[in-house]
C-alpha cells in the first residue's frame, strides 16, 4: 500500500515536472513561466531587488518554415534555444512563451545588467548559423528587456507586455537587435563607452593645470 | 503665414545644472529687443517654469493634448513680450508621450510658435522619449553643462544619443557654474576634444556663465536675475549670450 502511494506520487511529480517543459526546446512552458515571474515579482516586493524579463522573437521564422520546411524550422528553434541555454546563467529561467517566442527571468537582476545579458544572447545566436547539409542559414532574433521595481503597480502579464512591446520595437528598428527604454538607464550606462568616459572625467580633474589631453 | 521663429531646445542630460534658469533668464533677456518670446515648459515630470516667474497657473501643456485646449489660452504672459507655456508637475503617468500624442502636440505646438519670434524649450534631464522628441523638433540645440564629472559625461552622452540616433549634429554649448570664464573656455575646449575624436558633431561654445549667488536669489524672488536692478556677473552673461543670439532670429525671420 505505501509502495503504491510512493509510486504513485512519483508519477504524479513526473507528470507535473513534464507539464512544465517544452517538449521541442526542453526550456519550461508558459505555465511555469507565470507562476515563476509572479514568485520572482513578489521576491522583489519583499526585497527590494528588480526582477528582469529579456522576451525574444526569432526573426523570419515564418519564413524559414514556409521555404525550409517545419523540420527545418524545428532545428532552428533548438539550436537558438542551445545557443541560449550556454549564454544565461544559471539563476535565469528560460521559457518557451509560444510559437517562436521566449521570456528568460533574471532574478534578482538590475536593468543596466540585463540590458547587457540581451546583447550576449542576440550576439551568441547571430554567431552561430544552423548547418544545413551543405548550406548555412543565419539565425537572428529581436529582444526587449524590462524591468521590475518594488513599488510599481503591475501584473504578470503587464510585466511580459512591457518587454513585448520593445521586441515590437526592435523588429521595427530592423530585427536582430535589443531595445529597451533607454530613460530607465542612468545615461552614461547606455551611451558612453569607458574610453569616452575616461577622457571626459578627466576635464575636471584638470583642474587650472595644463590640460592633459 | 507668419514668419517660423528660432526654436531652440535647452537641455543638458543631468539635472540641475541650470537649464531652466537659463531659459527663463535668456528668454527675458531677449525680449529686451522686442523680440516675442515663448517659453515651453518641456519638463513634463518635474515642471517649474511658472516657479521661476512666480506665475500660478492652471492650465498647461498637457491640457492641449487631453481636451484639445487653445494652446494660446494656454500661455501666461508673466511680462510683456515673454510667454510661457506651462506643464503639470509630478503627474508620472503622464511623462511619457506615445507617438500618437508626439504627432498631435508638434501640430499644436507649431501654430502656436507662429504667434512667436523665438520659442525656447526647457527640457527634463535623462534621455527619455519627450527629452529626444523635443530636442529633434526645435532647429537649434543649446546644451548646458557644468564642470562636473556626471554633469559632463551625461551632456557627452545626450550629445552622442542625438547625434548617432537623431542626426542632430550642431550644439550651442552653454559651460554654467564656473569659476571665471577661463574654465568655461577650458572645460568647453576639452568637451570639444572628445565629442570631436569621437563623434561627427560642430560644437559652438556660446557662452560660459559664472557661478552667482545672485541666480539663486533670484529663484527664491520668483523673478529673473537678468531683470534685476542689482545686476551680477550671471546676468551679464545671459544678456551676452542674449546679444549672440539675436541676429540669428532676426535671420531666422527674414528668411521667408
Ligand atoms: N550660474 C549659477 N550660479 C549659481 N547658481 C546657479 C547657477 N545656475 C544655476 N544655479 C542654481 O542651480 C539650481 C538648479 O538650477 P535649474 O535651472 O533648476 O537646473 P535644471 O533646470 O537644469 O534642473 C538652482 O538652485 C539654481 O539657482
Ligand atoms: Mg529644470
Amino acid at each position: 500500500m505505501a509502495a503504491e502511494i510512493v509510486a504513485l506520487r512519483e508519477q504524479v511529480r513526473q507528470l507535473e515536472a513534464s507539464s512544465r517543459i517544452d517538449a521541442l526546446t526542453g526550456y519550461y512552458n508558459y505555465r511555469h513561466l507565470m507562476e515563476a515571474l509572479a514568485a520572482e515579482m513578489e521576491r522583489t516586493r519583499r526585497s527590494g531587488v528588480p526582477t528582469s524579463v529579456i522576451m525574444t522573437d526569432l526573426d523570419h521564422f515564418k519564413q524559414i518554415n514556409d521555404t525550409y520546411g517545419h523540420e527545418i524550422g524545428n532545428a532552428a528553434l533548438k539550436q537558438a534555444t542551445r545557443v541560449w541555454h550556454a549564454a544565461i546563467r544559471q539563476v535565469d529561467v528560460a521559457c518557451r512563451y509560444g510559437g517562436e517566442e521566449f521570456v528568460f527571468i533574471l532574478p534578482g537582476t538590475r536593468f543596466g545588467m540585463a540590458t547587457r545579458a540581451a546583447e550576449r544572447l542576440r550576439i551568441s545566436l547571430a554567431r552561430t548559423p544552423l548547418e544545413l547539409d551543405g548550406s548555412r542559414l543565419n539565425l537572428t532574433a529581436s529582444f526587449g528587456v524590462a524591468a521590475y521595481r518594488r513599488g510599481e503597480e503591475m501584473s504578470v502579464e503587464g510585466f511580459i507586455d512591457r518587454a513585448d512591446r520593445y521586441v515590437l520595437q526592435a523588429k521595427q528598428a530592423g530585427r536582430n537587435q535589443v531595445a529597451f527604454d533607454r530613460s530607465q538607464l542612468a545615461l552614461q550606462e547606455t551611451a558612453v563607452s569607458a574610453s569616452e568616459k575616461a577622457l571626459l572625467t578627466r576635464i575636471t580633474a584638470a583642474g587650472d593645470d595644463e590640460a592633459p589631453l | 503665414m507668419g514668419t517660423p521663429p528660432f526654436t531652440m531646445c535647452i537641455t543638458s542630460g543631468k539635472g540641475g545644472v541650470g537649464k531652466t534658469s537659463l531659459a527663463v533668464n535668456l528668454g527675458a533677456a531677449l525680449t529686451r529687443t522686442d523680440r516675442k518670446v515663448l517659453i515651453v515648459d518641456g519638463d513634463l515630470g518635474l515642471a517649474n517654469v511658472d516657479i521661476f516667474f512666480g506665475l500660478s497657473v492652471d492650465t498647461n501643456i498637457l491640457d492641449i493634448l487631453a481636451n484639445g485646449s487653445d494652446p494660446l489660452a494656454c500661455v501666461s504672459f508673466p511680462l510683456d513680450n515673454l510667454g510661457v507655456l506651462p506643464a503639470t508637475s509630478g503627474v508620472p503617468e503622464m511623462v511619457a508621450l506615445g507617438p500618437g500624442d508626439q504627432d498631435k502636440l508638434g501640430g499644436y505646438l507649431q501654430c502656436l510658435f507662429d504667434h512667436f519670434d523665438l520659442v525656447l524649450i526647457d527640457t527634463a534631464a535623462g534621455i527619455g522619449a519627450s527629452v529626444l522628441w523635443f530636442n529633434s523638433f526645435v532647429g537649434d540645440n543649446l546644451v548646458v553643462l557644468t564642470p562636473e564629472p556626471t554633469a559632463i559625461t551625461d551632456a557627452y552622452a545626450l550629445v552622442k544619443v542625438l547625434s548617432t540616433e537623431h542626426r542632430r549634429h550642431r550644439f550651442e554649448i552653454v559651460v554654467n557654474q564656473v569659476a571665471d570664464t577661463e574654465e568655461g573656455a577650458r572645460v568647453f575646449h576639452q568637451f570639444q576634444m572628445v565629442a570631436g575624436s569621437f563623434l561627427d558633431v560642430d560644437l559652438n561654445h556660446l557662452g560660459t556663465v559664472v557661478s552667482d549667488p545672485l541666480v539663486g536669489k533670484a529663484v527664491r524672488r520668483q523673478k529673473p536675475f537678468v531683470l534685476a536692478s542689482h545686476f551680477g556677473p550671471a546676468a551679464q552673461a545671459v544678456r551676452r549670450i542674449a546679444a549672440d543670439l539675436d541676429p540669428r532670429v532676426v535671420t531666422a525671420a527674414a528668411s521667408v
